[in-house]
């Protein structure tokens, strides 16, 4: 049984992603940590309108039943959780983030909130974009220096203690990247006001 | 291998002998400094049959580093030794100037072993050390011996104990720069019964780093991030750490009378707020801190002194049912001048209150009786009436008068200032805390009160373990480093590791820094394991398992350990009697211990 409050937790952070076109109907998944437990959505569920029982409980560490309802990106979040110190991740899929990732290796931003607590999102590129294990394992890899990094072409992965700062990072990405894309359509030059700047992209 | 000083300095007591040689760089790799590399050392040297008081226990002082490096708050050093007042492992970590002093001699850690036939001190000057006659400074009080030993701010620094730790009170802390604690658990007893009164370095070697350039971004990104968060800019330099004190009442979580209440009503006559409008003289800091949170306060009896901090303002505020700031910064001082830890030695005068209430002790104190405050810490100090009893802490002296339940304690440690009936967390923590009931091994505070990094249910019971052990891991890694665990207010574990790996030239990643201060809290556990406890040790004073808070947003409220406590063990990767198991220390590298 699913604490009252976890479910609580899924249904805000999964209905705000929707409301603000992080993802599409049925697109994006979240999950907790639980010690050598997750809960995740259930494959299929609308993140938008999580209803109780379309959370999920699972091992970390190997299958049981709970692996025939969990999302298709099981397997990505239990390699993160077997790799790096998160007890949370937010899959999205920020619209403008994706765009800027068809067309570069990193996301540098230049508004000031993402400059203070992203720095850089690197951008990972695998073939098959989803639900592989290569593709789980350069996810989790680059999570080990990054709390958000950018698949390319298909969404951004976060972690963070809490489902509120997996979050967090999310739309702050997808936010600086409203902002490089309004900058770029003023398309007036750009005067640095962050000292050590040029730092940002060896982050 | 920039960042380390390579060396350790080794001094027996008993014979005399002073050594050095070199550090174990692979044990520095995996310990890093501190509390970690500290309680690596004290695994090999001090066996689960030594009595803490005897000459067979060590005293480790260690830095990291980044200690001496200007990074923010690397001023701080930690002492690991067996803990007199609870029989753990130990450790112990305080800042000022004393720890960057010692980085500047060259050596990575000194170990004192051995007792002294005469009290003596130990000299530090550069690399070469000696031990001086101390006749002249033995039994004096912490301000006279240190002003006495030439203590010089920046030039030269000193450590020493007081008339608690010389009479082996269990609660004595050791003190440096004056008015520092390395407070919890009774060190102060252990170097007393060395025979040792002070230690006093003089440095000037400067720390080597690796990636100069990287470290500078990170200094300076820390900076800016420190600069940005509302507590470490505002909040803690403005009202220093007794700032929390009406947060923390106002969710009905500040145990109150020995935690038979869990709301007090003269918090606001004791906060940080109030402390400002009042005593407060301005705000002061330690070495390469920019947070600015140590208080200067004066009373009319006290002149200009530091604190009290939020745990000191409660120990003598609430917990002994207190509103008086101005017996509290004087038990505070007294407390700094006579050298003993400010939380154990006010829950040891609440349960003595409690007790007195009860009419299990003929004595006055009853709660809020502040003018005794002052008599009954010299007392405890010089161990004379009720003080011979109060001097070994609350949990024997509740013992020796037939109720072991009023100690609010841990492992024999006194609890901090949270009633954990209302922050669940707090609650799991202080049962598994590896030195007994302390809220620095892994605070939920910035989860269930201040929403850093960001607010989860503070009554929440299922999952809470995750975030309990990642506090842990994350603190005993910072404790390692040695750092003020303030910075992470502002700062994310990721800074730091970045700027170990900018210091030592070796890449830790962030989960790398966690793993090691998951292998630290598991080499601890192993060490309490050898000693002789057990999963039966990891609760917590009946009265907060059993008895529902009985004020406000708390009401109702017990803790309810036993579900968080297996949920606990099987996340660890321990086993069902808390006892780590073969694969997780194969997985930390502990597999040899």
């Amino acid at each position: 049984m699913i604490d009252e409050r976890i479910y609580e937790m899924f249904r805000e952070i999964g209905r705000d992603l929707y409301g603000q076109n992080m993802i599409s109907s049925h697109g994006g998944n979240l999950s907790i940590r639980l010690g050598d437990k997750v809960i995740i959505k259930r494959r299929g569920a609308m993140l938008g309108a999580l209803k109780p029982h379309d959370l999920i409980e699972t091992r970390i560490d190997k299958n049981d039943s709970g692996v025939a309802l969990a999302s298709t990106e099981l397997l990505v979040h239990r390699t993160i959780y077997k790799q790096t110190p998160a007890l949370a991740v937010c899959h999205c899929h920020p619209r403008t983030a994706i765009a800027f990732s068809l067309s570069r290796d990193e996301i540098v931003p230049i508004d000031n909130e993402a400059s203070y607590l992203l720095k850089k999102i690197p951008i990972v590129t695998e073939e098959f974009a989803s639900g592989t294990p290569q593709m789980a394992n350069k996810v989790a890899s680059a999570l080990q220096n990054y709390k958000i990094i950018m698949l390319r072409g298909h969404g951004s992965f976060s972690i963070g203690q809490t489902l509120d700062d997996a979050y967090f990072w999310s739309s702050t990405l997808e936010e600086a990247c409203q902002i490089m894309l309004a900058a770029k359509l003023i398309n007036e030059p750009f005067i640095e006001y962050r000292k050590m700047s040029e730092a940002y992209n060896k982050f | 291998m920039t960042g380390w000083n390579e060396k350790i300095l080794d001094i027996d007591l008993t014979s005399g002998s002073i050594k050095t040689y070199p550090l174990d760089m692979n044990m520095a790799r995996l310990f890093v400094g501190g509390r970690g590399l500290g309680g690596r050392l004290l695994w090999d040297l001090v066996g689960p049959g030594v009595d803490p008081l005897s000459p067979d226990n060590v005293l480790i002082f260690t830095n990291g580093p980044l200690t001496g490096t200007a990074y923010q708050t690397s001023n701080r050093f930690s002492v690991s030794t067996k803990s007199p007042l609870s029989g753990t492992i130990l450790d112990a970590n305080s800042g000022g100037f004393w720890g960057m002093q010692l980085k500047r001699t060259g050596y990575a850690a000194l170990i004192v072993r051995g007792r002294s036939e005469k009290p003596v001190y130990i000299e530090i000057k550069g690399e070469q050390a000696s031990i001086q006659n101390a006749a002249e400074t033995w039994g004096l009080r912490v301000s006279e011996v240190t002003n006495k030993l030439g203590q010089d701010k920046n030039r030269r620094n000193v450590l020493c104990i007081g008339p608690a730790g010389e009479k082996l009170s269990r609660i004595a802390a050791i003190m440096n720069d004056g008015q520092r604690a390395l407070g919890r658990g009774g060190s102060g007893a252990v170097m007393g019964s060395k025979n040792l009164k002070a230690i006093v370095v003089e440095g000037n070697q400067k720390t080597e780093i690796s990636d100069p350039e990287r470290y500078k971004f990170m200094v300076y990104e820390t900076r800016k991030l420190l600069a940005a968060s509302p507590l470490t800019s505002q909040a803690l330099p403005e009202f220093g750490t007794a700032v929390m004190m009406n947060l923390v009442n106002n969710v009905g979580a500040l145990a109150t009378r020995n935690h038979q209440h869990n709301m007090f009503e003269g918090a606001e006559a004791i906060s940080g707020e109030t402390l400002s409008e009042t005593y407060l003289v301005k705000n002061d800091a330690c070495w390469a801190c920019p947070i600015h949170c140590t208080r200067i306060s004066k009373t009319g009896k006290t002149g200009e002194v530091e604190g009290p901090e939020f745990q000191t303002a409660w120990a003598f505020g609430a917990q002994c049912g207190i509103a008086d700031l101005e017996a509290i910064i004087e038990a505070n001082y007294l407390c700094n001048d006579l050298g003993f830890d400010t939380i154990s030695a006010g829950s040891t005068v609440a349960c003595a209150m409690e007790l007195s209430e009860k009419g299990l002790v003929d004595s006055d104190l009853r709660f809020g009786r502040a003018d005794l405050l002052s008599s009954t810490l010299e007392d405890m100090a010089y161990r004379r009436g009720l003080g011979v009893d109060m001097a070994e802490g609350s949990w024997r002296l509740a013992k020796q008068y037939g109720a072991p339940e009023l100690s609010m304690s841990v492992k024999g440690l006194e609890m901090p200032a949270y009633d954990p009936r209302g922050m669940q967390g707090q609650g799991l923590l202080l049962a598994t805390s590896n030195r007994g009931a302390c809220h620095m091994r892994g605070n939920m505070l910035g989860l269930e009160v201040l929403g850093l990094p960001k607010l989860i249910d503070r009554f929440q019971i299922q999952g809470k373990s995750s975030y309990v052990i990642l506090n842990q891991n994350s603190n005993a890694a910072i404790d390692s480093l040695v750092l003020c665990k303030f910075t992470s207010m502002g700062v994310a574990d990721e800074y730091f590791a970045r700027t170990l790996s900018a210091v030592t030239g070796i890449q830790y990643a962030t989960g790398d820094m966690i793993k090691m201060g998951e292998r630290v809290w598991n080499l601890e556990r192993l060490y309490n394991l050898r000693a002789g406890f057990t999963s039966k040790d990891d609760t917590l004073p009946s009265r907060l398992l059993n008895e529902p808070a009985p004020d406000g947003p708390t009401k109702g409220w017990v803790v309810h350990l036993e579900p968080m406590l297996k949920e606990y063990y099987r996340a660890r990767g321990w086993d069902a009697n808390g006892v780590p198991t073969p694969q997780k220390l194969a997985e930390l590298e502990l597999k040899e211990l």
